[in-house]
């Protein structure tokens, strides 16, 4: 495992923050208090190639990988920009259709993702399936060479602006056995297909939807990885997901981290500054701590991903996953409390996020559920469920 | 000769971030380069030399941007983000004798380096370093190389062998021309620099980057470096902390508080 970044990786990281910085994160606190989409700064990043990093060069992509794509959301995340739809459109939709769609889907869709001009939401979580995947019951009926779906998708994210949403659904024939997923792009404004905002308490520049699928009727084309593809089609979406996430969190965590290490050395309570007391310090140091072993955990992962290393790919994206929302949940946390009333204030600009760390305990997986994961398959206990 | 292609060389400097506290470290007072950066002020001068190659076909008609640098092996950096931006080659002048050089020995190097480099149409530098700040080099560097300058360009244009500059004042602008070869510095109201992109990181690798030493110049130690040098800094203490500031309460009369203010320190 390499630990130290190429040339070309310092200086994506670099050219995000000048892009991200010159928005400033007035914009995006602006954007999240609104629950508006920062549809300029997507659109920038996008022109500049920073959302196709992973799309194949041949589809005018960067040819990178998820390590890539991740430090981007990273970095913009540490500056306060969370691009929540990266974990979506071009990590999850674009990976799946990059590996396991047809040559006219990639000509039809890749290049929308090398410049983020297209975006696509993902919707596998149902109102009976949200940890418990297979019980999925959206359900694709062949007719003649169409598909017809029904089904009801919940908290599905940025469904208002994005230009096609990816279902999960199964194939009706295997309705009751193991989970067979069958995705299929469908366009938003395709008829018997509604959306409506679930309304959440998050402080967030994206919004979730329930999605209603009555007699929705999809062309052939628009089944990704054909009707008995391999769970693996899923899992190629799923894991960039999980470190993509975690991307978040770890930006997440470093902005709080860094608001609250100025904001200690310059506020002095009794004669010198807070930061002197350990009280303060320490727990800065160890959230700090924290934060960057989570983010050697997504690195890892996103490294194995990228050489094809599947297994230990999704155990790793888990782990980081994990770790990494629980650290920026409380590197948020020590943040707030570092900063006395201010951490509490609109100003400071910390509070708002905690609903937004927060996300990352419970979505895309659990925390809980890694934990089952990680019990099972990395240490082979027995499963309770 | 209307739209023929251009061989731009633009230098560019490797400076301490102003995001940074500044620091001069050593006897010599030289500057703490730790946290550095491609200077802003140079990334004008880069954008002027891209837009105009790029209205003539950019490097596949033969167009040439050379990002040139002098300093040490850290300052490979301000090169290569110049590649990355879009300039076609790099070249970087590096050698241990250059440590301390003021603005007379780093304009004798400059100018060895640019003659290195054929018949050039423009040599286009930025309105000043931020760290050193004299705006001295671009004109010593054009009387080196025997060329018409012009200088703290708000907009640039070349027609055939001409430049044709505004140069914006206080309450007058007024546009100048120069017969190419010419030298050129541009103020930060020249363009809006564009920043790299993915295609610029990964292409700036394949770009050619030479470095070269005193001698491939032609140069010896003595003619650079404190021994090269007409001036030297014989002290310099860092800016006092600062301190509290006056904070001016608004009951009515804020307007006329700050005036007072202003004027019992002679700003206004
Ligand atoms: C902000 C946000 C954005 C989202 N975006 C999307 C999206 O774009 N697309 C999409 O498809 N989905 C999305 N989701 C849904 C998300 O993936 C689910 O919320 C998540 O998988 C959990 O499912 P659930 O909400 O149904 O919780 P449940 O499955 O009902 O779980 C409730 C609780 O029970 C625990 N639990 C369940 N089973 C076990 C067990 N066996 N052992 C121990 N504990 C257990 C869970 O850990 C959890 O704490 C989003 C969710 C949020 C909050």
């Amino acid at each position: 495992m390499k630990h130290v970044e190429t040339e070309e990786q310092q200086a994506l990281r670099s050219a995000v923050r000048d892009i991200v910085g010159r928005y400033g994160v007035e914009y995006a606190n602006k954007h999240a208090r609104a629950g508006e989409s920062m549809t300029e700064l997507w659109q920038e990043m996008g022109e500049a190639g920073f959302l196709g990093v992973a799309v194949p060069e041949e589809y005018g992509g960067g040819g990178c990988g998820i390590y890539e794509l991740a430090a981007v959301l990273e970095e913009a995340s540490t500056l306060g920009a969370s691009l929540i739809m990266m974990v979506v459109s071009p990590a999850i939709c674009g990976t799946v259709i990059a590996k396991y769609g047809t040559d006219e889907q990639k000509q039809r869709w890749l290049p929308g993702f090398a410049d983020g001009s297209i975006v696509m939401a993902f919707g596998i979580t149902e109102p009976d399936a949200g940890s418990n995947t297979h019980n999925i019951s959206t359900v694709a009926r062949r007719d003649g060479d169409d598909w017809v779906l029904n089904g009801r998708k919940v908290y599905v994210t940025g469904v208002n602006n994005a230009d096609y949403v990816l279902i999960v659904a199964r194939t009706v024939d295997e309705r009751s056995g193991r989970l067979r997923p069958a995705m299929f792009v469908l366009p938003r404004e395709t008829p018997g297909f509604e959306y409506r905002e679930v309304d959440m308490d998050i402080i967030e520049s994206e919004k979730q939807y329930l999605l209603f699928l009555d007699d929705v009727r999809l062309p052939a084309e628009a089944l990704v990885g054909g009707a008995d593809a391999p769970l693996e089609a899923l899992f190629a979406g799923l894991n960039p997901e999980r470190i993509m996430t975690a991307a978040i969190a770890v930006g997440t965590g470093r902005y709080a981290i860094n608001i609250a290490a100025e904001y200690v050395k310059e506020r002095s309570v009794w004669g010198q500054p807070i930061g002197a007391h350990q009280g303060i310090s320490h727990p800065l140091a160890k959230s700090h701590i924290e934060v960057e072993l989570s983010r050697l955990m997504m690195l890892h992962a996103a490294a194995l991903y990228d050489a094809g290393e599947d297994k230990a790919a999704g155990e790793a994206a888990n782990m980081a996953k994990y770790s990494a929302a629980e650290a920026s949940i409380n590197a948020l946390d020590t943040a707030i409390q570092s900063l006395g009333g201010n951490g509490l204030s609109k100003e400071y600009g910390l509070a708002q996020m905690l609903g937004l760390a927060r996300i990352g305990r419970v979505a895309p997986v659990s925390r809980e559920m890694v934990l089952n994961f990680v019990a099972q398959h990395s240490l082979g206990l027995p499963k309770s469920y | 000769m209307e739209n023929s292609a251009l061989n731009i060389v633009v230098l560019v400097k490797y400076v301490p971030d102003a995001q940074f506290d500044r620091h001069l470290i050593g006897d010599a007072h030289t500057i703490d380069r730790s946290e550095s950066i491609l200077s802003e002020l140079d990334e004008y001068a880069l954008e002027a030399a891209l837009a105009l190659t790029d209205a003539r076909g950019g490097a596949k008609a033969g167009n040439v941007v050379t990002a040139l640098t002098l300093g040490p092996a850290s300052a490979a950096v301000a090169v290569k983000k110049s590649l990355q931006i879009g300039a076609t080659q790099g070249l970087h002048v590096n050698d241990d004798a250059l440590a301390g050089s003021d603005a007379w020995a780093t304009s004798l190097a400059l100018a060895a380096a640019i003659k290195t480099l054929g018949p050039v149409d423009l040599v286009i530098t930025g309105m000043a370093s931020t760290d050193g700040e004299t705006s001295i080099i671009p004109a010593q560097l054009a009387a080196r190389l025997g060329l018409p300058q012009v200088t703290f360009a708000s907009a640039l244009e070349v027609d055939g062998g001409t430049v044709t500059a505004r140069r914006d004042g206080d309450d007058y602008s007024e546009e100048i021309q120069a017969s190419l070869p010419a030298l050129v510095s541009v103020t930060d109201q020249a363009n809006d620099p564009r920043y790299p992109n993915f295609k610029g990181i990964i292409a700036a690798k394949k770009k050619k980057m030479t470095t070269m030493s005193l001698a491939d110049l032609g140069l010896s130690a003595s003619d650079v470096g404190l021994a090269g040098s007409l001036t030297t800094v014989s002290a310099a203490a860092e800016r006092p902390a600062r301190t509290a500031g006056t904070i001016i309460t608004d009951s009515g009369d804020a307007g006329i508080q700050l005036v007072d203010f202003l004027a019992a320190q002679k700003l206004i």
